[in-house]
C-alpha cells in the first residue's frame, strides 16, 4: 500500500514533468481537453491527489502505521533547498496578493525563506520531506484545478515592466513542482533514510538530466523542421541513384531557378580545414616542448595561464587582430588565408591545452621503459608517448572545430565578401607554380569567401536578397557541416584509440 | 658542510631507531656494527667482475639516500639486493644504469665501472650504456603497442633493425632479421610458446606476468651484459612470480643479473649472492646468498633476515 501511493506520485510527477516540458514548446496545448478537464485542470487534480498522497505517506510513517528508516532530523540541507523555495514563493505571494514592490517582497520572503529553512531542518525526516512538498503541491493543486489561474490569467505587476503569461509560467511551475513531488515520492518509496535520500537524489538528477537533453533535442528538431523544406526545395531524387539537391550544389544567381549555399559550405570547409592544419602541428609542437623538454616552473606556469586566457578571448579581438595585422599583408583584402589563420590562432590555445593534459596523462612508466632501453627523447616523444596521448588530443581538436566551424565575427572582419555569391572557391584549382619566389601561388585563397555563419547572419541583419527560409535551411547545414566534422574527428579517436589496445 | 657530517647524522639516526626497537638486548651489537660496516661488504669471489662500485653517494637534493658504497658484482651470476623500504637499494639499483640522471634533483658521487670504464664519466654515451645495461621495473610496462613491436622497438629505433617502408628503400628489409630477433627474445623469456600465435595483438591484453616476461624480452632484445630488475614480481601472483624466478636463473647463465627484491625468501631462492642495505643507504652485508641467510655476521643483518624488524 505504501509502496505503491510512493510509486504512484512518483509516476504522476514524471508524466507532469514530460507534459509541462512539452506544453512550454508548445508540443501540447494548454486547451487539450481530456476527459472533460482542460490540460491545467489536470495539472491541478494530479497535484491535488500527490500532494495528498504525500502528506498522507509523511504521516502514516511519522505516526508508526508503516515501518521505515526516517532520521530523527531532516536535517540543513533539505531545511536551506527549501527555503529558496520558500523565499521565491513568499515574494510571489505577497507581490500577487498585496502588490508591495520589489524590497517589500524581497523581505517577506526572506522572512519566509527563515522559518522555512529552521523550521523544516527540526522536523523528523519522513515529515520535513514529504509536508512542505506536500503543501506546495496542494496549494498549486488548488489554484489550477479550481481555474483560479487558467490559460487566459495573466499577471502584470506594477513594479515590473514584464507581464507573466499563464502559457508560460504554468508549465515552468508545473516543471519544478514535479521535480520537487518526484523526488519527495521516490524519498517515500524507499522508506526514507539514507536510501531514500539516495534514491530521492537519483530521480531528481536523472529527470533534470532528462530535461536538458530534450530542450538539445527541441533545438536540433525546432532547425531541422524550420530547414529541411528550404535544403530540399526542387530536390530530386532519382531515377536510379542520381541525387540532385540544388539548395547544396548551387549559388546564388539571377535567372536561376533554385538558388543554394554551395560556395558558403565550400567556404567553412576550407575555413576548417586551414585552421586546423595550422593549429595541430603548431599545438601539438609547443604541448610537447612545454610538457617534455622545458623544465616545469614560473616560465610553463605563465605559458599555461596565457593559453587558458586565450582561449576564452572573445573571437572578435581575433577577427580585429586579423583585421588590422594580417588583412593589410595579404593585398589589403578580406581573404580566405586570413580566415584560415584567424581561426587557426583561435583554435591554437584549445590545442595546446587538449594536448598538455593528455601528454601529461601518458604514464611515465612509458618513458622510463623506453629510456632503459637506451632510446632517446625524441624518439621517444615520437613512438611512445604521442600515439598514446593521441586519443586525447584530437578529443581537443573536436572540441575546438565545433567552436570555429560556427564563428562569425573574424570572417565577418578578415574573410567575407558578397554574402551571396555565386561560385565556389576553387582553392585546390587554383594552385601555380612559378619558377621565382614564391614558387606557390594560389589566387583563390586570397580572395574573399563566404561562409555558412557570415550567410546566416546576412540574412537576419540585411534581409537583402534571401528571405528567412533560406537563412533557416543555412543554418541547418550548418548544423550537418558541424556534425559532420564531429563525426570525423570521433572516427579519428577511435581509429587511435584501436591502435593503442589492439 | 662535509659528507661525513651527513653520514653521521645519519648513523645516529640509525642507532637511535635500533634502540628503539631491540630496548633490551642488541644495543651493544648495534654499535659494534657502525664500527665493522665495512668490513663485512669486502665480498671474494671466483671470475670477473661485471660491475665495480666504488664510493659511490647520491644525494635527492639535501637528503643523502646511499652511503659511500663499494661493490663489486661479478658476471653470469644473480645479485640480491634486499632491504627494508627507503634504503636505498633501488636507487642503488638506478645508478648502475643511470636512471638517475632523469631525476632532476639526484646528484652521484663515486665511479660504477663496467667493462673497465667508469661510465659517471663526462663522455659515456647512455645510448649504449642503456643498451649495455637493460633494465625490468617494478610493475610491467609494455608499451600499448604489439607484442612484435615491443621486443623489436628497442633494436628498431637503434637502426639494428629496418623495416617498414624506410627500411626497403634504406638498402635491404630486415623483417626477416626482426622476426628471428622476436622469436629468440620471447624465447629466452619463456614466452614464445604462449604468445607465438598472437604477435600482433596488443600487449596490454596479456595477463601481468605475461607482460612482465614482455619485458624481460624487450630488454633482452637490446642484446645487454647486464640486466637489472626493480622488485620484478611483487607486482604479480604466485604462478607468475615462479615463473619469472625461474627465468631469472636460467638467465644468469648468460648474463649478469641484479635484482632488488622486499622478498626475502626470494633472495635466499634465486641469488648466488646477497647484498643488505639497512636505512640510511648504507651497505651492510655483502656475501654469499647462503652464508647471509644462515650466518651472517652483522646482528642487525642477522635480525632482518630472520624477520625481527623490517
Amino acid at each position: 500500500m505504501f509502496d505503491r501511493v510512493a510509486l504512484g506520485i512518483v509516476g504522476t510527477a514524471i508524466v507532469t514533468f514530460l507534459l509541462g516540458w512539452t506544453t512550454l514548446f508548445d508540443r501540447t496545448s494548454p486547451d487539450t481537453a481530456v476527459a472533460g478537464l482542460s490540460l491545467f485542470a489536470l495539472f491541478g487534480v494530479a497535484f491535488l491527489l500527490a500532494g495528498a498522497g504525500l502528506i498522507a505517506a509523511g504521516i502514516a510513517s511519522n505516526v508508526g502505521l508503516f515501518k521505515t528508516t526516517a532520521d530523527q532530523y531532516t536535517g540543513l540541507g533539505t531545511g536551506v533547498a527549501f527555503g529558496v523555495v520558500g523565499f521565491a514563493t513568499g515574494g510571489l505571494v505577497t507581490t500577487i496578493l498585496f502588490g508591495v514592490g520589489a524590497t517589500g517582497s524581497a523581505l517577506a520572503g526572506l522572512v519566509v525563506a527563515l522559518i522555512v529553512t529552521l523550521g523544516i531542518a527540526v522536523l523528523p525526516e519522513d515529515i520535513g520531506t514529504t509536508l512542505p512538498v506536500g503543501l506546495l503541491a496542494l496549494v498549486w493543486g488548488v489554484l489550477l484545478a479550481a481555474g483560479f489561474v487558467d490559460v487566459g490569467w495573466v499577471w502584470d505587476p506594477p513594479s515590473l515592466a514584464a507581464t507573466f503569461h499563464a502559457p508560460i509560467v504554468v508549465p515552468l511551475v508545473t516543471i519544478a513542482l514535479s521535480l520537487l513531488v518526484a523526488w519527495s515520492g521516490a524519498i517515500v518509496a524507499e522508506g526514507f533514510g539514507s536510501q531514500g535520500r539516495q534514491n530521492g537524489a537519483y530521480l531528481m538528477i536523472g529527470l533534470n538530466a532528462f530535461g536538458m537533453i530534450a530542450v538539445l533535442l527541441l533545438l536540433i528538431l525546432f532547425v531541422v523542421r524550420k530547414g529541411l523544406p528550404t535544403l530540399l526545395e526542387g530536390a530530386q531524387f532519382g531515377p536510379g541513384l542520381s541525387i540532385s539537391v540544388p539548395f547544396l550544389t548551387k549559388g546564388v544567381m539571377l535567372g536561376q531557378q533554385y538558388n543554394g549555399i554551395f560556395p558558403a559550405i565550400v567556404g567553412t570547409v576550407w575555413l576548417v580545414v586551414g585552421a586546423v592544419v595550422l593549429a595541430i602541428p603548431m599545438g601539438i609542437g609547443a604541448a610537447v616542448f612545454l610538457t617534455e623538454y622545458a623544465e616545469q616552473g614560473r616560465f610553463t606556469a605563465v605559458i599555461e595561464t596565457a593559453t587558458n586566457a586565450l582561449w576564452s578571448t572573445p573571437s572578435i579581438v581575433y577577427g580585429l587582430f586579423g583585421y588590422a595585422f594580417l588583412v593589410p599583408r595579404f593585398g589589403n583584402r578580406n581573404s580566405l588565408l586570413a580566415g584560415m589563420m584567424v581561426l587557426g590562432f583561435m583554435l591554437l590555445p584549445l590545442v595546446v591545452i587538449t594536448s598538455r593534459e593528455a601528454i601529461k596523462s601518458v604514464p611515465d612508466e612509458y618513458r622510463d621503459a623506453s629510456a632503459a632501453l637506451g632510446v632517446n627523447q625524441w624518439q621517444t616523444i615520437r613512438s611512445v608517448v604521442l600515439p598514446a596521448a593521441m586519443p586525447g588530443v584530437v578529443t581537443g581538436v573536436i572540441l575546438g572545430v565545433g567552436r570555429i566551424a560556427g564563428e562569425t565575427a573574424p570572417i565577418l572582419l578578415v574573410t567575407s565578401g558578397a554574402p551571396f555569391p555565386a561560385r565556389a572557391p576553387s582553392i585546390l584549382g587554383s594552385f601555380r607554380f612559378t619558377a621565382t619566389p614564391p614558387f606557390v601561388q594560389n589566387e583563390a585563397l586570397l580572395q574573399a569567401s563566404s561562409a555558412l555563419p557570415y550567410q546566416l547572419y546576412a540574412v537576419i541583419t540585411a534581409g537583402v536578397g534571401q528571405e528567412e527560409a533560406f537563412g533557416w535551411g543555412t543554418a541547418l547545414v550548418l548544423l550537418l557541416v558541424v556534425l559532420g566534422f564531429y563525426a570525423i574527428g570521433i572516427a579519428s579517436r577511435i581509429y587511435f584509440r584501436r591502435k593503442l589496445h589492439q | 658542510m662535509s659528507d661525513q657530517t651527513v653520514t653521521r647524522t645519519n648513523d645516529e639516526q640509525q642507532s637511535n631507531s635500533l634502540t628503539d626497537q631491540q630496548p633490551t638486548s642488541h644495543t651493544v651489537d648495534a654499535e659494534t656494527d657502525e664500527q665493522l660496516v665495512d668490513s663485512w661488504t669486502d665480498y671474494e669471489f671466483e671470475g670477473e667482475a661485471a660491475i665495480t662500485v666504488e664510493d659511490l653517494d647520491v644525494y635527492y637534493g639535501d637528503d643523502h639516500a646511499i652511503d659511500s658504497i663499494s661493490m663489486e658484482i661479478p658476471e653470469q651470476s644473480v645479485t640480491a639486493l634486499i632491504g627494508p623500504s627507503g634504503c636505498g637499494k633501488s636507487t642503488y639499483l638506478r645508478c648502475l644504469n643511470r636512471m638517475n640522471d632523469r631525476i632532476d634533483s639526484a646528484r652521484v658521487d663515486g665511479t660504477v665501472e663496467i667493462d673497465g670504464e667508469n661510465i659517471y664519466e663526462g663522455d659515456t654515451d647512455l645510448v649504449e650504456l642503456r643498451k649495455k645495461v637493460g633494465m625490468v621495473f617494478q610493475s610491467p610496462n609494455p608499451f600499448p603497442k604489439s607484442i612484435r613491436e615491443n621486443v623489436s622497438y628497442g633494436p628498431r629505433k637503434h637502426g639494428d633493425v629496418n623495416v617498414g617502408l624506410l627500411g626497403k628503400l634504406l638498402g635491404g628489409d630486415d623483417s626477416e632479421a626482426e622476426r628471428r630477433l622476436v622469436e629468440r627474445s620471447l624465447k629466452q623469456a619463456a614466452l614464445w610458446d604462449e604468445v607465438s600465435d598472437r604477435l600482433e595483438d596488443n600487449a596490454l591484453g596479456l595477463s601481468g606476468g605475461q607482460q612482465q616476461r614482455l619485458c624481460i624480452a624487450r630488454c633482452l632484445a637490446v642484446d645487454p651484459d647486464v640486466i637489472l630488475m626493480d622488485e620484478p614480481a611483487s607486482a604479480l601472483d604466485p604462478v607468475a612470480t615462479a615463473k619469472i624466478e625461474d627465468l631469472i636463473e636460467q638467465l644468469a647463465e648468460e648474463y649478469t643479473v641484479v635484482v632488488v627484491t622486499h622478498n626475502m625468501q626470494q633472495a635466499a631462492r634465486i641469488s648466488d649472492q646477497t647484498a643488505v642495505f639497512l636505512t640510511g643507504g648504507q651497505l651492510v652485508e655483502y656475501d654469499d646468498t647462503d652464508k647471509i641467510f644462515e650466518n651472517p655476521e652483522s646482528d642487525r643483518v642477522e635480525d632482518y633476515v630472520t624477520g625481527k624488524f623490517g
